[in-house]
């Protein structure tokens, strides 16, 4: 019961938080440099790992599917199915990951000291709001860099996809055959799902984040104790959105 | 009364009531009990106690970081805790710590407010913080971060950050707390020069004697979240009470239960 | 790290991204981003079946559009075509809707009209032809199916028959050489008979075919029945020719077959005749009796022996007309 009341305390107040954020949108222009800043935190710095990341999650899928399909002849399809598996669930859901694991923590941790040593405190007494400069940008930001990172994340991954369908002996397609299944399948309908889904999990993961930093209480131990929570709390968003956002976009 | 010296204008400064106020935490405990007092426009008011008696407490409720469990705080006749008061009334809280923006330097740290609410362009901004920079001799910090500043300094520029604000009502949390004597002086002739010329009202939680009967107009004795009394340095210096006395001229002696009390309570 | 260089690395990484995005967006959707200003022209059908949005329009199998919406129009649907307005749709042009295959969906199809007809303007509508969908094809097919079963059917039933109903066709054939097979064994027998006495030279019709003189007697005799039949040739071609006229309607023959009075009358006359007959049957008037008469009958009974003998002369007399041997033998 305290659980869940634990449950809805922090939905209602990410909800608000998102809400008082909205409302202050109207800012967003005269804050460029705090937006500009974020956007390079988000994504310039993020792209790195998720090129890493998808490049293996690519050459992975390729191995697993030409192992799979090997046995009745459909080696053709390695193509379409890591161009499809990337672009719609893979390429946005790691993604996600990696921001909850990379960004999120480091956004927790930022607003969550800044709570601790009543930053947070000094803004309200001047009547700066939060939400509106601390989260506000962060969640213009990740809605910017999101796709960004998403087409890269794709575009790697089917690109590591191809080197597994060439150089591994038992898969053996040209990637001329390889990239033919993957377009003859793979939409650009299917990439924008993909970056939909990116867009909803990056919002959630961020907005998460900056609730649970902004609501930490009590001293400097509990910052740490706030990062692991905001990450805990992110990545089972993150798969539960995902089912739901799939079923929605279907 | 004396202008501003920002904007010119006539500072006007506004006064505090706090009315019949309790304050419980979850825990159960009662941290102010049934505290009442006024301060009046344009005074120091100090509020004293030793360690746990609630002080802090009491001035988050003034600063309306915190609500009352029951009783009322006015800050010129508002509710401090809501926003539309904080844009009316400007009052400014120095934090025990600074609480200065570690992710901003100095400059950026004063310049902040007037940013956000577009007093003026950023050249008027640029003379406002520099000015204030230079009222607390810290103009030299002015590209620094935060982190690479020493506690008095930070003090310092904290008190810059809340005279850029303009405040009619300025909060101080032990400004003096964790500094050398000499830095403790200045801090304090800061805070006294600042009431005598710019008209402010001031309200300054201290557990330092000498701060408090040095600035104090009036002086609130707070033990165990209740007022004792509230009386001028001089009346205070007068008193017969033993409690006040000890408080004002403690004896070294570890075995008075004062000290297993304040040994039990942690700082809140 | 200052501000400028922050926001230009920013600005690289944002622009990056929107390249990428351009190219994955060239790759995989041939680069249709922009709807570039598109004639349309709207399509009505009773049905539009399984036609969707975005579904082909193709000028003789090329594709020129897509469709851009599908709504109702009063009791018929409509979809709007949108076409590339560098294609020029003839206003006798006719719109179908097509299978693109089993599994796949449906295409418009347009024909390319009439040379020279003006082409379709901005808005128009094109006309449009029913065609039967798969759905449809398959039930008529199927129809179709049963409808042949059915005729085979009573084919096969009236050659195999109704057993109950004393069999079809090939029964009655069976049933007929089975039931008769005697007789015809008989008249077999018969046959192989008379041609083993002519082998053997035996009668007149032996001494015909083994006797060289006779043979040549045969000769001009058959000589003489060649142009005999010549003749009849030419009287079958004339009876031909009468035929034709009778058939007609022509001559008096003609019309008594084919006109519906003479039809009339000749129904009269057999009524007539068959009361006679009846007549006869029963031994009435003069004709009757002398048919129902038993004395009578002995004496055809002799005629007929006599017949006989003239017969059994055939087989031994020389060569003689056979009006002569009819003659001989009545007399």
């Amino acid at each position: 019961m305290k659980q869940l009341n634990a449950i809805f305390e922090g939905v209602g107040s990410v909800v608000q938080l998102f809400l008082r954020s909205a409302s202050y949108a109207g800012s967003l222009p005269r804050q460029w440099s705090r937006f500009i800043e974020q956007c390079y935190l988000i994504g310039y710095t993020t792209l790195p790992i998720v090129a890493i990341l998808s490049f293996f999650i690519g050459t992975v899928l390729a191995l697993e599917a030409g192992y799979a399909m090997e046995g009745f002849g459909a080696k053709e399809f390695i193509g379409s199915l890591v161009g499809l598996s990337m672009a719609r669930e893979l390429g946005p859901m790691m993604t996600a990951v990696l921001l909850a694991g990379r960004v999120g923590s480091a956004i927790t941790a930022e607003l969550a000291s800044m709570t601790v040593y009543q930053e947070i405190d000094a803004l309200k007494t001047m009547n700066i709001q939060a939400a509106k400069i601390l989260v506000l940008p962060r969640l213009a930001a990740v809605l910017v860099m999101m796709p960004v990172l998403i087409v890269i994340a794709n575009i790697v991954g089917w690109f590591g996809g191809s080197v597994v369908a060439r150089y591994v002996s038992y898969v053996g397609i040209s990637p001329e055959a390889y990239f033919a299944a993957l377009r003859h399948f793979t939409k650009f309908k299917d990439v924008i799902n993909g970056v939909e889904k990116a867009e909803v999990f990056g919002f959630v993961v961020v907005l998460v984040c900056c609730d649970i930093g902004l609501n930490t209480r009590g001293g400097p131990r509990e910052i740490g104790a706030a990062v692991t929570r905001a990450v805990v709390v992110s990545l089972i968003l993150i798969l539960v959105l995902d089912y739901f956002v799939t079923k929605i976009l279907l | 009364m004396t202008r501003n010296p920002f904007t010119g204008a006539e500072a006007v400064a506004v006064g505090v009531e706090v009315d019949h106020v309790f304050k419980e935490f979850d825990g159960g405990q009662d941290v102010l009990r049934n505290v009442s007092l006024r301060v009046e426009p344009g005074e120091i008011f100090v509020i004293m106690g030793p360690s746990g008696s609630g002080k802090s407490v009491l001035l988050r409720q003034i600063a309306g970081l915190d609500t009352p469990t029951s009783g009322r705080v006015l800050v010129d006749g508002l509710d401090p805790a809501l926003e539309e008061t904080r844009a009316k009334v400007r009052l400014a809280l120095v934090f025990q710590a600074g609480a200065l923006f570690n992710s901003l330097s100095v400059y950026d740290n004063l310049a902040l407010y007037p940013r956000e609410h577009r007093l003026g362009n950023e050249a008027a901004i640029r003379a406002k913080v520099t000015h204030a920079l230079k009222i607390l001799s810290v103009e030299d910090a002015a590209e620094k971060f935060p982190s690479e500043l020493s506690g008095g300094m930070k003090k310092r520029v904290a008190i810059a950050r809340a005279l850029v604000m303009e405040p009619q009502l300025l909060l101080y949390d032990e400004p003096t707390s964790e500094l050398d004597p000499v830095m403790s002086a200045t801090i304090t002739e800061i805070i006294a020069t600042l009431k005598n010329e710019y008209s402010v009202t001031s309200v300054v939680v201290t557990h330092d004697r000498e701060l408090a009967l040095t600035i104090g107009n009036r002086i609130a004795i707070l033990m165990d979240g209740e007022i004792l009394l509230i009386a001028t340095p001089d009346e205070l210096r007068a008193s017969k009470d033993p409690r006040i006395t000890d408080f004002l001229n403690p004896v070294i002696d570890i075995q008075h239960p004062r000290f297993k009390k304040l040994e039990t309570q942690a700082t809140t | 790290m200052n501000t400028t260089q922050q926001t230009a690395r920013v600005g690289l990484f944002f622009l990056l991204g929107v390249a990428l995005i351009w190219v994955t967006f060239e790759t995989l959707s041939d680069g249709k981003f922009f709807e570039e200003h598109q004639h349309k022209l709207v399509a009505r059908f009773n049905d539009l079946r399984q036609l969707k949005v975005g579904d082909e329009v193709r000028l003789a199998g090329v594709r020129v559009g897509s469709v851009q919406a599908t709504r109702l129009a009063g009791r018929q649907a409509e979809a709007v075509l949108q076409i590339d307005p560098t294609v020029a749709i003839a206003n006798d042009s006719t719109a179908t809707i097509e299978m693109a295959g089993l599994i796949s969906g449906n295409y418009i199809s347009i024909d390319m009209g009439s040379i020279g007809a003006p082409a379709l303007a901005d808005g128009a509508e094109i006309r449009t032809v029913e065609t039967p969908d798969l759905n449809t094809l398959m039930a008529d097919i199927g129809g179709l199916g049963k409808q042949l079963q059915s005729s085979l059917g009573s084919f096969s039933a009236a050659l195999n028959g109704d057993p109950s109903k004393g069999g079809g066709i090939l029964q009655k054939l069976d049933k007929l050489v089975t039931e008769n097979s005697e007789r015809v064994n008989a008249t077999m027998t018969n046959l192989q008979q008379i041609t083993d006495k002519i082998n053997r030279g035996d009668g007149t019709l032996g001494k015909l075919v083994n006797d060289p003189k006779l043979h040549d007697e045969m000769l001009a005799t058959v000589d003489e029945i060649k142009a005999a039949a010549s003749q009849a040739k030419e009287f079958v071609a004339n009876a031909e020719g009468v035929m034709d006229q009778i058939k007609s309607g022509k001559g008096t023959l003609g019309t008594l077959v084919y006109d519906q009075k003479a039809a009339d009358d000749i129904r009269a006359s057999l009524a007539n005749i068959r009361s006679v007959s009846d007549k006869l049957a029963k031994g009435e008037g003069t004709l009757g009796k002398l048919i129902n008469d038993p004395g009578l009958y002995d004496s055809a009974q002799v005629t007929i022996k006599k017949v006989d003998r003239t017969l059994d002369g055939l087989n031994d007399s020389g060569p003689i007309t056979a009006v002569g041997i009819v003659a001989n033998a009545l007399f």
